[in-house]
């Protein structure tokens, strides 16, 4: 089977969100077992646009569960995520994301 | 935001991202990313063999300042495939070193005699195995480029390689480096041209044995390299020693860095080959052997000695032995 880099785009609207308050934030090195994420302010009208790049095939619904938990525990809004991804696990995946968010002072 | 700088100085350069290094390198507050992750300039082999990529393609370029001068910086992330070389990040390398120059001109069309305080300067950090396989064609050219923007640099901008990372700097990164003006490096640093798995891969556990990181780090490691006088400066392992060492390195003035340098110039190709006479003579088995012929009575004991204790004591390679050059 041919190798490829798979793109996954899920939209998630968390309740009562609030508006994402950073312009460009970037976090994370595509190392190992890790990933990078970009976090833009988009008006989507509340909700939240994610884009994962991933060589890894058969997680999608896995990185759904992992992101729509993200934005509804913190209830981000109007925000544009991109994601890329060299096999982290959906733990480690969960952690960059909340950490890449504790950047915002 | 001060905080933040502050507290970088003090991380060790081995474990920082290739961000953090470049940031706390400049001067607080200095530091502007030129293409970086928001323009999203990445790979574009990579996707089509399936492999992951990343926003700024494992090379952070920026400009910031030390004191009032340019400095331009390329800094290599060794976690994104092992820092190796593709196209784009070749690419940003070699237009940052050009961008320096063009600055220098610039510079110097406006004021003649740029006074040194003020000459805009070329940091790399290496982190790298050297080139990535993946688009090899498109990679060794931006290695060929970029030693042929460092000799356009020569008596205009100064080039500093530095070397701290996990990877170190191996492959044809490992001669891009060694072109540079002045090479700085930790302990922890490393550099050679085919690294220590290659080395065991192609002729056997007998010849070099990669797992023995002893031995290792005492034929391409910091200490080693400064010995022989493959690398200028050794420091401690801090963003804040790279970054004095890269303010002392500057000044020093324009006119005396060639000295520093290991090639390019008759005399350098000399001493080079004088090294290579030596090493035949020597014959040595181990780096050891070097240390001791070099005056280090007790070579045994160079590896486990603290920096502030081997600085102080060790005994590097000199001409007059037949010694390499800085």
């Amino acid at each position: 089977m041919r190798k490829q880099l798979n793109e996954l785009n899920f939209e998630f609207r968390a309740d009562a969100p609030k508006d994402f308050p950073s312009e460009f934030l970037h976090y994370g090195v595509v190392g190992s077992g890790d990933m990078e994420i970009i976090m833009e302010k988009k008006p989507l009208g509340g909700a939240v646009r994610v884009k994962v790049l991933t060589p890894v095939s058969g997680f999608s619904e896995v990185w759904r569960r992992v992101l729509g938990r993200f934005v509804n525990d913190t209830r981000i809004g109007n925000a544009s995520i991109e994601i890329n991804d060299c096999n982290a696990t959906p733990v480690v995946g969960s952690l960059r994301l909340r950490q890449a968010l504790s950047e915002i002072e | 935001m001060s905080g933040k700088w502050n507290a970088l100085q003090a991380l060790s350069f081995l474990e920082c991202n290739a961000r953090q290094r470049a940031v706390g390198l400049v001067d607080e507050g200095s530091f502007t990313e030129l293409a970086g992750p928001r323009d999203r300039l990445s790979s574009p082999h990579l996707p089509v063999l399936g492999e992951a990529i990343q926003f700024d393609d494992g090379v952070v370029t920026a400009v910031g300042l030390i004191g009032k001068r340019p400095v331009f910086v390329a800094s290599q992330e060794g976690r994104f495939i092992g820092g190796a070389v593709g196209e784009v990040g070749g690419a940003k390398m070699v237009n940052i070193v050009r961008l320096a120059r063009q600055a220098f001109d610039t510079m110097s069309a406006v004021k003649d005699g740029l006074e040194d305080a003020r000459r805009p300067a070329v940091v790399i950090s290496f982190d790298t195995g050297g080139v990535r396989l993946h688009e090899a064609n498109a990679g060794l050219l931006a290695h060929a480029e970029l030693i042929d923007q460092f000799q356009d640099c020569k008596g205009k901008v100064p080039v500093i390689a530095l070397i701290g990372g996990r990877v170190g700097c191996f492959g044809g990164m490992g001669f891009v480096a060694a072109a540079a003006d002045v090479l700085i490096m930790s302990q922890n640093g490393r550099i050679g041209l085919t690294g220590p798995e290659v080395i065991e891969e192609e002729m056997g556990k007998e010849e070099f044995d990669a797992s023995d990181r002893a031995l290792v780090y005492r034929t391409t490691g910091g200490k080693h390299r400064y010995i022989m006088g493959d690398c200028n400066v050794l420091v401690a392992d801090a963003v804040a020693a790279f970054r004095n060492a890269v303010i002392d390195a500057l000044a020093v003035p324009c006119a005396d860095i060639d000295s520093r340098r290991r090639i390019g110039s008759l005399e350098k190709v000399e001493g080079q080959l004088k090294l290579v006479d030596l090493c035949v003579r020597l014959a040595p088995k181990d780096s050891r052997d070097v240390w001791r012929y070099a005056g280090n009575e007790h070579p045994e004991a160079v590896a486990d000695m603290s920096l502030a204790r081997f600085l102080s004591s060790v005994k590097r390679l000199t001409d007059a032995q037949g010694g390499g050059t800085p």
